[in-house]
């Protein structure tokens, strides 16, 4: 499990920030003391940090500096500055992302997982219960059977799998969609789930993706 | 300085002087003086008279010609003073005094005015970013504890946020000398952003929202434009013609020579002919605004004063009851290809 060091002083924030990540499958803590900063942040060995620019004793932008001369940690700054000075700033300062808030719970987390995935490229976690998955090319393939599957359906797809044994709810695949530019609506939302589940069942005769009413979708 | 209205103005002197010349010439007919000696006096003594008046008014014109001539070309009229010399008489230095303290006084306002503006808009700017942070908070408590009232709640809050984003804007554009950085940006990322702001609503409505690749670079702020096109998507959404089956919002973008334009477009109710011309007016509500009693007019507003910051041309079509289409012509910079 990654672990995600937050650095908000906000209470409400931080305390609501550890929910929403652990409950998407990250280890997440967050700093208590802003006195030694980076000493805490360093020492912490986390694989994210998610720093803001208002934190006391040090202007987060600042901290960043510090920590860039040391470490090669992923930083995604997260901030309610909402200019683009700042943010070409933070990112002359070596952050990798850049957040305002209030942001989108939803892509916050898609966010978070495009940086992982950004930076573990190589890493091969491409097996799911004997499929092997070929996300460039859109391929499903379980010995000698395989399917091709639609961009839409293997972003789904990826989500589910990203957040396997638990619901994704109708709303985080949405907005996984959108986010990939596919602005479609809710009915080809229960197309694509549904044409998904029937090529999944192709490979693997027996039912993957479970449908729970009101709540979701989940991959066994 | 005309002549005329000087000699005008001087009238009283000259009837004085004249009516004194009268009085000499009578008293020196009643003395029987000789001809010669009145035909010499009156000479001189209107001689006289001519070379003081020229003179007087060759002094005042001269200064009075340089400050009307400087006065019509300056652009900024309260600079005249470094315009123009202290002039030799004491009308005019009367003057030029008055005017370097007026000046002084109005300058020393002008300072006091613009430290406030400042101070004002600094506030609002801190004001703002400290709302962000409660609102960021309602946003994760929401996600984190879903159900059918904190949805309710969450649309609430965007409209919140809309709000605060609407003066954080309005103060920029309006107190702000330079608050923008103009770099290249894909449109498609920028409206990516703006797509999802407004994914509830559009799915809500069930309007469909087509973009057209708009796979272009374009130089903009990227915060600035993001907001621009948040105004145009969210009156789509709120003038949008329910009672057509279909409801859409297409955007596309178009190369023109060395312009990129980028267009959207709606079904929806469409503006008035009559009203087209007044729809970046500050506070226009129109017919539309009016049907809709939340329409505030600065939308639109804000929409052409960014744009006109950023250099890029706004313009709006429309036909009542069909579409409205809104579009952006963003210019290719020709400093910054030079820098390229």
């Amino acid at each position: 499990m990654k672990k995600i060091l937050i650095v908000e002083d906000d209470d409400v924030i931080k305390k609501e920030l550890k929910v929403l990540l652990n409950s998407s499958n990250f280890d997440a803590n967050y700093l208590n003391n802003f006195e030694t900063a980076k000493e805490e942040i360093l020492s912490y060995n986390a694989d994210l940090i998610l720093l803001d620019i208002n934190i006391p004793f040090i202007n987060g932008e600042e901290l960043l500096k510090e920590i860039r001369k040391e470490s090669n940690v992923p930083i995604i700054m997260i901030t309610s500055k909402n200019t683009e000075i700042d943010e070409v700033l933070s990112m002359s300062y070596g952050a990798d992302d850049y957040i305002t808030k209030p942001y989108n719970p939803t892509i916050l987390v898609l966010r978070i997982n495009a940086l992982f995935k950004r930076l573990n490229s190589t890493e091969k976690n491409n097996v799911y219960k004997n499929i092997k998955i070929y996300p460039e090319k859109g391929l499903l393939k379980k010995e000698d059977k395989e399917v091709i599957l639609t961009k839409n359906e293997m972003i789904i797809f990826n989500n589910l799998l990203i957040n396997k044994s638990k619901i994704v709810t109708r709303d985080e695949l949405m907005t996984d969609l959108w986010n990939n530019d596919e602005y479609i609506n809710d009915n080809a939302l229960t197309v694509n789930v549904s044409r998904l589940r029937t090529k999944l069942k192709d490979l693997n005769d027996e039912e993957l993706i479970e449908t729970r009413k009101g709540q979701g979708y989940i991959l066994k | 300085m005309k002549f005329g209205k000087y000699i005008i103005d001087k009238m009283p002197n000259i009837i004085i002087y004249n009516f004194t010349i009268f009085i000499i010439i009578s008293l020196l007919i009643a003395f029987e003086s000789k001809i010669e000696l009145i035909i010499a006096v009156i000479i001189i003594l209107l001689v006289v008279e001519i070379i003081v008046i020229t003179i007087d008014y060759l002094k005042k014109q001269c200064f009075y010609k340089s400050f009307k001539n400087n006065l019509d070309n300056l652009d900024k009229k309260y600079l005249i003073l470094e315009t123009i010399n202290k002039p030799g008489f004491y009308e005019g230095e009367i003057l030029y005094d008055s005017l370097y303290e007026i000046d002084k006084s109005m300058i020393e306002n002008i300072k006091k005015q613009t430290i406030n503006k400042q101070e004002f808009k600094e506030y609002i700017e801190m004001w703002i970013h400290e709302v962000k942070i409660p609102i960021a908070s309602i946003v994760l408590l929401i996600h984190n504890n879903k159900n059918k009232v904190n949805g309710k709640i969450l649309k609430e809050i965007k409209k919140i946020d809309s709000c605060t984003e609407q003066v954080l804007y309005y103060t920029r554009e309006e107190f702000a000398e330079k608050d923008y950085l103009i770099k290249e940006y894909n449109l498609k990322k920028i409206i990516n952003t703006v797509a999802i702001n407004n994914k509830n609503d559009l799915l809500e409505l069930n309007i469909s929202l087509e973009v057209d690749k708009c796979n272009e670079l374009v130089l903009t702020d990227s915060k600035w434009l993001e907001f621009i096109l948040n105004q145009i998507i969210n009156n789509s959404i709120k003038y949008i013609d329910k009672t057509k089956e279909n409801n859409y919002i297409k955007i596309s973008t178009k190369k023109e020579e060395s312009k990129t334009l980028l267009i959207i477009e709606d079904d929806g109710i469409g503006i008035k002919s009559n009203e087209i011309s007044r729809v970046f007016n500050k506070s226009f509500t129109g017919t539309n605004g009016r049907n809709n009693k939340k329409a505030t007019g600065m939308g639109l507003y804000l929409v052409k004063k960014l744009s006109n910051k950023l250099g890029h041309k706004v313009e709006i079509e429309a036909k009542e009851n069909e579409y409205t289409k809104v579009i952006i012509t963003f210019n290719e910079g020709e400093y910054y290809n030079v820098l390229k």
